[in-house]
């Protein structure tokens, strides 16, 4: 069986920016994307921004969502930020949600990690 | 907000303070460097310090955390920056305010474990005496395991620190930490057992008596003789009759313990005498002291007690060689790329040997197997200049059956090592005396300056030495060797001349094999 692997991911980006909005967040940015890669969601947390990588995976059985997030994958999103934020040192940091969803779609687990530095 | 806390390097015995300077970011990714050539197990701090934090109930900053350690050239070594570190963390991010202590004046040391407790850290001893030199007024906060080591030296205000919560509320001032008490610590060293005493050794009178004087002078000793007839357990003996260290000896050994780690936890200053008997499998660092940031060998630990060379021949002759220049010196120079360093080496050598491969060259009983190339191939694994710079000679002959039967009268009136040790303490009491003002402990320590000023040769003495000198052709350094082993004599004696028969029981040690 193929799963969608976009379409899963999308899933988990409207679930994650609805738990960040809980959280008192405000969400500036969905998909920030150019050709060196993508930000899944740019928020706010009080005055400091929040780079969110947004991580799914269907079913545990290939590995956690957490084991996917790697020192290449952050070096590339600090990357991201920095251009986001034109050169400018601002007051932020990376947070990863770490999502898990059944077979059909169903959340399973949604856990997230404020502040991911290697 | 930029933070200074100080601390200290050791490099060998020499303290230099280091500046451990810590800044949190208000902008910028999250992140913690430590920079300033820091070691694995001082970049690893950063692990132990973030958690020690968390788990202490305290905040980590989510901020950029930059750590420095000035001089910035200096590679620094071990984990007792941890202290430091944890601490710049907490008042750069504001949780610690209105300090009362002023912190160019305090210094910091010690390794944290993952629950904030510190553990005992190596080189105390050394930033006790450091503080001491920088005047009343310093404060040195060290992990409480390791306190006591500090506390030996007076002037110095030490704060023996459990946790990290308890140095929080001591710098806050919510509750105070008592500092340590300085004092004077000495075990006893009687309570000590001892593996073997001198009473449970039959016979060998003249090896004993021997063993007593470089036990008094501190001279080197050779013993040689058949396998199993008690070299061993002679030398195994001698912990049992060496004198307790004095205070300034103490300190000194003391410090070269504390560097290398070897101290117990709790434990002040070393009371005992070293005694190291390394076995002949040792390589050439770990006898004279080496590795990258250079740390004392044997030789050094066994600084004003004894190194004991159990079957010397089987030691590499490499190793034999390197032990010339501390025998003379008194001291090891190590170099390697990143510097230099000079650790004490006063000790006192004991070696045992075997005449011969097959040990029974001379056996009264038992007949040689060896050829006399053989035999000269095993003599000549020490060299001359080795052999030159030892004192004392004794063959060890094997024991006449009857002396070794437990009944018989000898084995009855041995003198024990308790006895013995007064005799030697006695000794060691005249020497402490003569040498007051020329920093020496013992006679084998003197310089040919101190043999003129100190020994008094009767006329009749000096006549023996130098008939016995132009026979058997001395060298200029056994000349020497020979007045100390005779003035160690006259001072078991009392004797503040050095009789003809001092000179002769001296010359008595010098049969070669």
């Amino acid at each position: 069986m193929k799963v969608n692997n976009r379409e899963t991911g999308r899933l988990a980006e409207t679930l994650a920016t609805k738990a960040l909005l809980e959280k008192g967040y405000s969400i500036l940015e969905s998909n920030f994307s150019n050709r060196y890669g993508e930000i899944d969601i740019i928020a706010k947390d009080k005055d400091i921004l929040v780079f969110v990588e947004v991580k799914s995976k269907i079913g545990t059985e290939f590995g956690l969502p957490e084991e996917m997030i790697s020192r290449g994958k952050l070096k590339r999103i600090k990357n991201m930020a920095t251009i986001y934020m034109k050169g400018d040192i601002l007051p932020c940091r990376i947070d990863v949600v770490a999502v898990v969803l059944s077979q059909n779609g169903d959340l399973v687990r949604l856990t997230h990690y404020e502040n991911v530095y290697m | 907000m930029l933070i200074k806390i100080r601390s200290i390097a050791n490099i060998g015995l020499e303290t230099v303070p280091v500046d451990v300077e810590v800044d949190v970011a208000s902008a910028g990714f999250p992140g913690f460097t430590i920079v300033g050539l820091a070691s694995k197990a001082v970049d690893e701090a950063r692990e132990r310090v973030k958690t020690a934090i968390i788990n202490s109930k305290l905040d980590f900053p989510p901020r950029k955390i930059t750590v420095n350690l000035a001089p910035a050239d200096l590679p620094k070594d071990g984990a007792a920056y941890d202290l430091p570190i944890a601490l710049g963390v907490l008042l750069a991010s504001g949780q610690l305010e209105n300090l009362d202590t002023d912190l160019t004046k305090s210094f910091f040391y010690g390794e944290i474990s993952l629950d904030g407790t510190f553990r005992p850290t190596r080189g105390i001893l050394l930033l006790g005496l450091f503080a001491k030199q920088l005047g009343p007024n310093t404060i040195i906060y060290v992990p409480e395991p390791s306190a006591p080591e500090a506390g030996v030296i007076s002037g110095t205000k030490v704060i023996p620190v459990k946790n990290l919560s308890a140095l929080v509320e001591h710098l806050s001032g919510k509750e105070k930490i008592a500092p340590l008490n300085s004092r004077v610590f000495t075990e006893s060293t009687d309570s000590i057992p001892v593996e073997f005493d001198l009473a449970e050794i039959a016979g060998q009178e003249q090896a004993k008596r021997a063993l007593i004087i470089a036990a008094s002078g501190g001279h080197n000793l050779l013993m040689w003789g058949p396998p199993g007839t008690g070299k061993t357990m002679l030398s195994r003996a001698l912990p049992g009759i060496l004198p307790p260290l004095t205070n300034s000896e103490a300190l000194e050994v003391t410090r070269i313990y504390s560097v290398s780690g070897l101290l117990n936890p709790g434990q002040a200053l070393l009371s005992r005498r070293p005694f190291r008997s390394p076995h002949h499998g040792i390589s050439g660092a770990g006898m004279i002291g080496g590795g990258s940031n250079p740390m004392p060998g044997e030789v050094s630990l066994a600084h004003l007690g004894v190194l004991f060379l159990d079957e010397m021949p089987e030691f590499p002759r490499s190793i034999l060689e390197s032990l010339r220049q501390p025998m003379e010196d008194g001291t090891v120079e190590i170099v390697r790329a990143a510097g230099h360093v000079k650790y004490p080496a006063s000790f006192t050598l004991i070696a045992a040997i075997n005449p011969c491969p097959c040990g029974y060259l001379g056996h009264p009983k038992r007949e040689c197997k060896c050829s006399d190339k053989q035999i000269t191939k095993y003599r000549h694994r020490i060299s001359g200049p080795i052999l030159d710079r030892i004192d004392l000679f004794v063959p060890v002959a094997s024991v006449e059956t009857d002396k070794l039967s437990m009944t018989s009268k000898d084995s009855l009136n041995r003198t024990s090592s308790r006895q013995v040790k007064q005799q030697v303490v006695k000794a060691r009491k005249i020497q402490e005396l003569r040498f007051q003002k020329d920093g020496l402990y013992t006679n084998s320590q003197m310089k040919n300056s101190h043999v003129k000023k100190h020994c008094f040769l009767l006329p009749e003495s000096e006549n023996l030495l130098r008939m016995a000198a132009e026979k058997f052709d001395f060298s200029a350094r056994s000349y020497f060797r020979l007045i100390k082993v005779a003035r160690t004599i006259a001072d078991l004696e009392n004797s503040d001349k050095i009789l003809p028969n001092h000179m002769a029981e001296a010359l008595q040690y010098r049969q070669i094999i």
